[in-house]
This record gives structure tokens, sequence and C-alpha cells, in this order.
């Protein structure tokens, strides 16, 4: 079977979409109009996914203003509006959470999170949401005297809003843990100490359906944690192929990994002979069966239709890659 | 002594809808009904003849000339009757916004198509699509417009080769790089393209604001603090000191939002960089909205001991106000929360001011301002602020008088 295609997280707006938002900003278009093209938007990338042979289908989470505002919403004691911050090293930003109290999870609307009203005839729904350690280390902590108590707090009300949308149908949920990997804001790196407690939160929040799960880490090099990662009870870890270091890598699973191949932060749409041959090179570091192919992270960070194109590029890559195995 | 904690702007201002519409349109009477408003809270003494020839001109680009010009007067008396001691170019009234408005003037780079930035702003992303050169001047233009009108001293903010860089895609940069390394090939990608933007474009825009009587240039680099790792931070400094290489100048870097690490790697390469006189930051957007001058009142300007630890010995421009939508409270004193703005009070723009004071050592090197250009606020709003900021400086030197 050729290797899965799956989208990575929050798909770009149309020019169509933006202009309609930013009218809308201006108080000069209504809600009503944003959420008609909003939907059909929805619709045309759910049909593109279709087309390219996707197996688990996402909603491109249009409507979301940033990675974390979901989740930060559907917490107790989690306040957010007051502050941006900068997504990592990218020209986006997000509403930076703020704990003032200890967090549970509040009313959750799983409107906010995914259109299932569009997603009603696909069986195999996917969702990316924000891994707890992720989560945590974007939040001000204002609260909480010891981390960890943050940190098993959040994925205590995270294992909540994921049963919530489980309900609604989803049945792959892409955890984000990007802070797992990407080093250069913090001042020491990571001790094993610390990705054991990052990786114990992730167990709390998958260990009901582990098999749903898949861990995506992009925006750092995988190889110093992938061992560890490869020890979790899930389907599978994503790693972001244009940071990871891979002729260091010598590990062999029979999880999935989600192969972060082609770039959401160039505008070059990779040639599909280059993404199987670097998929190629990979399986010869990394003994695996099951792949999936993935931008590295977000594609929000191009315009809609290179992102649309990068999709395709993964499809016909699959097939390159599938023919030549 | 020179005037303590003196107020600037940073850069933008929004766009007055008569502005926007008269660039592309015909202005009817009722469109400059807001202008007329504005004009009498202005004093702009010859609006009526302004409007007149505008709005009986048939010609789209006298009209466009007629139109930017106004607004430009506009914005320097939005700020010169805010109280501000520098009127900067007026609120770039005649700009795209920072990034588009450049990338139009290079030769080789095409704008692919918008982004998201945050909530329902966007920014028109461009890429390199062949090595790059000057196409016309961007800055001079409106530079000179400003001179006319401004009574008070004027900065140019220009937007950074950095930020430029950092905010394009490659193109054709990365595509002609060999190695085989992805991650290498960004790197050489990068400073490739950024050393031909700075000799290409940013320093011929320098060479004619300078020629042009410009004395103090704005270089705006929000993008550095994004990549704290020492390769990017050291190809920053090597842009910046190219870019400023032989002019006679004031220079300051203005830098905002940085990622989780803060300013403690800009605090680092401060020193380094050459003819930096100032530096202007945003600390109001991280900072608590009470009153106080203690260390956890103030815990948003705590990055600035980073600076003064590192030997900048320089000014700096002091982010007092907020400029985005604000959700939270804020307490008795520290200002008023309107719908979706926050106008600070004097008082709390005066303790942010005297709590920055203390950690530098000199009230004569710190400079009141919004933590960034005021463009997503309403001209009512970016006004009560930027009042607001020259209340709270004068309180904060009735402090030392």
């Amino acid at each position: 079977m050729s290797p899965e295609i799956q989208l990575a997280g929050i798909h770009p707006r149309s020019e169509k979409l933006i202009e309609l938002t930013r009218s809308y900003e201006r108080a000069k278009t209504s809600w009503n109009q944003v959420e008609a093209q909003l939907e059909q938007e929805t619709r045309e990338l759910i049909k593109l996914q279709e087309s390219l042979g996707f197996k688990h289908i996402s909603d491109g989470a249009l409507g979301w203003q940033d990675q974390l505002r979901p989740i930060a919403r559907s917490l107790k004691r989690v306040e957010s509006g007051t502050r941006y911050s900068r997504w990592f090293d990218t020209n986006t930003f997000y509403q930076k959470p703020i704990v003032t109290g200890k967090i549970s999870a509040g009313e959750i609307d799983p409107e906010k999170f995914l259109r299932t009203e569009l997603l009603t005839g696909e069986r195999n729904r996917k969702i990316t949401l924000p891994g707890p350690y992720t989560f945590s280390q974007l939040s001000e902590n204002k609260y909480y005297e010891n981390y960890p108590d943050l940190l098993f707090d959040i994925a205590v009300a995270e294992r909540e809003i994921i049963k919530r949308l489980r309900n609604e149908g989803v049945s792959l949920f892409q955890l984000s843990e990007p802070c797992l990997v990407y080093q250069p804001y913090r001042e020491i790196f990571r001790d094993r100490s610390e990705v054991e407690l990052a990786l114990r939160a992730i167990r709390s929040v998958v260990e009901d359906n582990p098999g749903e799960f898949v861990v995506q880490t992009y925006f750092g090099d995988v190889a110093p944690v992938l061992p560890k990662l490869l020890d979790l009870p899930i389907y599978g870890i994503g790693i972001d192929l244009l940071e990871t270091e891979i002729s260091v890598l010598r590990d062999q699973t029979s999880k999935a990994l989600v192969l972060g191949v082609v770039d959401s932060r160039e505008s070059y749409v990779e040639d599909p002979r280059w993404i199987a041959d670097a998929a190629r090179k990979f399986c010869e570091q990394v003994d695996v069966q099951d792949l999936v192919f993935a931008s590295n992270s977000d594609l929000k960070f191009l315009p809609q239709e290179i992102a649309n194109q990068k999709l395709e590029a993964l499809s016909k890559a699959s097939e390159l890659f599938e023919g030549s195995r | 002594m020179s005037k303590l904690f003196p107020v600037q702007e940073i850069g933008s201002l929004a766009k007055p809808k008569w502005r926007t519409k008269g660039l592309r349109q015909q202005l009817s009477s009722q469109d400059l009904s807001d202008a007329e408003e504005w004009a009498e809270k202005l004093a702009i003494q010859d609006f009526h003849d302004r409007a007149k020839n505008i709005l009986k001109t048939s010609d789209d680009r006298e009209r466009a000339k007629g139109v930017l010009e106004l607004s430009t007067l506009y914005g320097l008396r939005l700020f010169e009757t805010a109280g501000i001691d520098n009127d900067g170019v007026g609120g770039e009234q005649q700009r795209i916004e920072m990034y588009e408005h450049v990338i139009k003037g290079v030769q080789g780079m095409n704008l692919l198509g918008h982004v998201h930035s945050f909530d329902y702003k966007y920014f028109n992303k461009g890429v390199a699509q062949s090595k790059i050169s000057r196409k016309h001047p961007v800055y001079v233009p409106e530079f000179l417009d400003v001179k006319k009108y401004a009574h008070r001293a004027v900065k140019v903010p220009i937007t950074g080769p950095y930020t430029l860089v950092d905010w394009s895609f490659s193109g054709y940069y990365i595509q002609k790089q060999q190695t085989s390394s992805p991650k290498a090939r960004k790197i050489e990608a990068k400073r490739e393209f950024l050393l031909d933007i700075v000799e290409q474009i940013i320093r011929p825009e320098i060479r004619d604001l300078v020629n042009a009587g410009a004395s103090w240039i704005q270089i705006d680099e929000p993008a550095v603090t994004t990549h704290p790792e020492p390769q990017e931070m050291e190809l920053f400094v090597e842009a910046w000191n190219e870019t400023v290489k032989g002019f006679n100048c004031k220079f300051s870097d203005h830098t905002c939002y940085p990622s989780e690490i803060g300013y403690k790697v800009l605090a680092e390469y401060a020193p380094k960089l050459d003819k930096c006189d100032h530096l202007a930051l945003e600390f109001a957007n991280r900072d608590t909205s009470h009153l106080g001058v203690d260390e956890n009142s103030r815990e948003g300007y705590s990055d600035l001991k980073h600076f003064v630890d590192a030997g900048f010995s320089g000014e700096f421009g002091l982010g007092v106000a907020h400029v985005h939508d604000f959700t939270g409270n804020v307490s008795s004193g520290a200002g008023q929360s309107l719908g979706r703005d926050i106008i600070e009070s004097p008082e709390l723009v005066r303790d942010r001011l005297l709590f920055a004071t203390k950690i530098v050592g000199d009230p004569v090197k710190i400079w009141a301002n919004p933590d960034c250009g005021l463009r997503t606020r309403t001209w009512d709003v970016a006004f009560a602020k930027l009042a607001s900021i020259t209340k709270g400086a004068e309180l904060a030197r009735e402090t030392y008088e």
C-alpha cells in the first residue's frame, strides 16, 4: 500500500476568505457571509483530500485563529487576549494563555474545534490539537508553584476535551508537540527528566485509546527524543524531515511515522520524485513499515493555492514511492 | 539637561477610509466628511481648499497624490496635537504596510498572496524569483512630503533587511544552492538573499533619505528576535553593520513581539550593532495593567536588565502602551478598557517609565512610545493613547523636577 497522506494542522484561508474576514473586521461584511465562505472552503478542502486519496480527513481548521485558542477557551482559569506572542520563529502570533488558577476542563463546545456537520460522510476524522507539554510551555503560569502540576492538570483537561471530540466522531488525534524538539528559545537544553515528564503527560492524555493518537514534532530535530517517542503507546510519531538529521537515526518501529517532508514555510512546490527519494533515504536509516506523508507543520504559512499544490505533490510522491518499493 | 522622557511614535497609524478609497476611485464630499471632522480637531486650516482640489480632479494620479499628501499632513498633525516630540513620517500614510510597500519596489520579487499573521490580520508574502535589484525609490517621496509639513523632529522608519528576507520566500536563492542538507540550503540562501537586499535595496534607500535631509532612521527588525540561534544573530549583526556603514545619521532599531526567549539574545548582540543609538522595544503587551513601580507590577519590563547587563549604552524607546486588542482586566487608576481597547492612564505610563529608569539608571536615556505602530487602532483610540503617553511622560518628568 502506498503511504497515506494527511493534513498536519491548520490549512490556509483563500484570498477570498481573507478579504471577507478583513471586511468583517471593518464591519463591512456580515459574519454570515464569512461563515458561508468558510463552509464552502471547508467542503472544497474535504473534497480535495478525498480526491487525493486521504484516509483520514480533516476540516483544515480554517476558522482557527491560532493553534492554542480553542483549547485555551475551553479551560477554566485560563485567560487569553491580553497578550500576543510569536508562534516560534514564524511571523504569526497566538494569544498567550495565562494560567490564573487550577486548570480544569470548562464548557467544551465541539463547534469551536471542528466542522462536524461538514464531515458527515467521513468515518475517519482527524483533528490537530496542541499537546499538553507544548500548551504548558507556551502558556504563562501565574498560579502553579510546581510545573508538573500545571502540566498534568492540562493533560487531564485535554483528555476531557478529547473525550468530547471522540463523541463527535474524531478517530485520529494529532497532538502537536513542537516544544519537544524546538530548541532556540531555551536557555538550557531540556534534560532527560523533563522529556520523561512531557511523555508521562502525553501518556496520560492517550491512555484510554492509544491507537487514536499521533504525536507530531516540528520546527526541530527529533533525533534526540525519537527513541523515547517510539516507546509511547500510540499509533504514530510525526517528524519534521527538514529539521531532522536523518543520518544519525538508527531506529526500528512498528508504529506509523508521519514524515513532514514538504516545507510549509517555503513556496516552491517540491518535486514528487524528490519527496519520494527523501522518504526512501529515510527508510534506509529507519526500519518502518507504516509511513504517512505530510507537510512538516501547519500549511497556514503559505498561500492556499501553493498549499494545495503541495498536497497534490505529496499524493503523487506517495504513488511513486510505492511503485519503487 | 534635555527634556526627560520625550515621546515618539513608532510608525504606522490606521488609514482613514477616504485615504484608502481615494487611491482607487473618485471621492464624494460625503467621503470627506470624516476628514472634515478631524480637520477641525487637528486644525488643518486649508482643508477645504485641499478637499476641493481632490474632489474636482479627474486625473487619478493627481487625486492619489493629493489624498496621500493630505493623509500625511493629518498624521503629522495628529501626532503633534497629541503632544508627542517626534512626528515620524505622519503614520506611514503613504505606505501599503511595512513589508509589501518595500517588496513592490524590488525587481525580481513577486507577491504570491496573503498568509495569516494573527486574528484577521494577514500579510502579502513575496518570493524572490530572480536576483533582486531596485525598481524605484520607496521612502523618499513620502519623506519629501513630510519635510514640507512637519513642525517637529522627524524620524523615518524603514523595514530592516533581515525582516524583509525572513518574511519572504527565498525562491531563487534557495533553488540555486547546491548543498544537499535542507537546513544548510536554507541558511546559505538566507545569507545571500540578505546581503543582496542590503546592497541593492536598503543602502540606496538610506543614501537617498540622508541626501534628502533625513537625520534619524529607525530600522524596523521585528523578525530578529524570532531566530535567537547564534548563526542567525551573527547574520543580523553583519547585515545591520553593512546597512549603516558610512552614513552620517542617527540609527535606531525597533523590535517587538519576540518569541519565548524575549529580548535576552538581542540584548547580547545589541552592543555589536554599529551606530545603533537607540532601541525602541515593545513591553506594555507583556506587562500588568495595574499601577506600581515594583518588579511584580512591572514584570513586563524585566528584560531591560539584559540590555544593561550586556553593556548597551544607548537610549531606550520604551513601549508603554499596548497596540493590539485587549480583553483583560484593568485595575483602578491604570486605565480604561473600552471594547477591544485599553486606554492606559497617564499614571500607568508614568509608573512604567519610572520603573524602567530604575533599571537603566539614567532618565535621559528613556523615551516613551507605544509598543509598535498604532495602525490596528482607530484614530480616536490612537489619539487617546498618545495623549495619555504624553501626560504620563509629564508626570514622570515631574518626579525629577
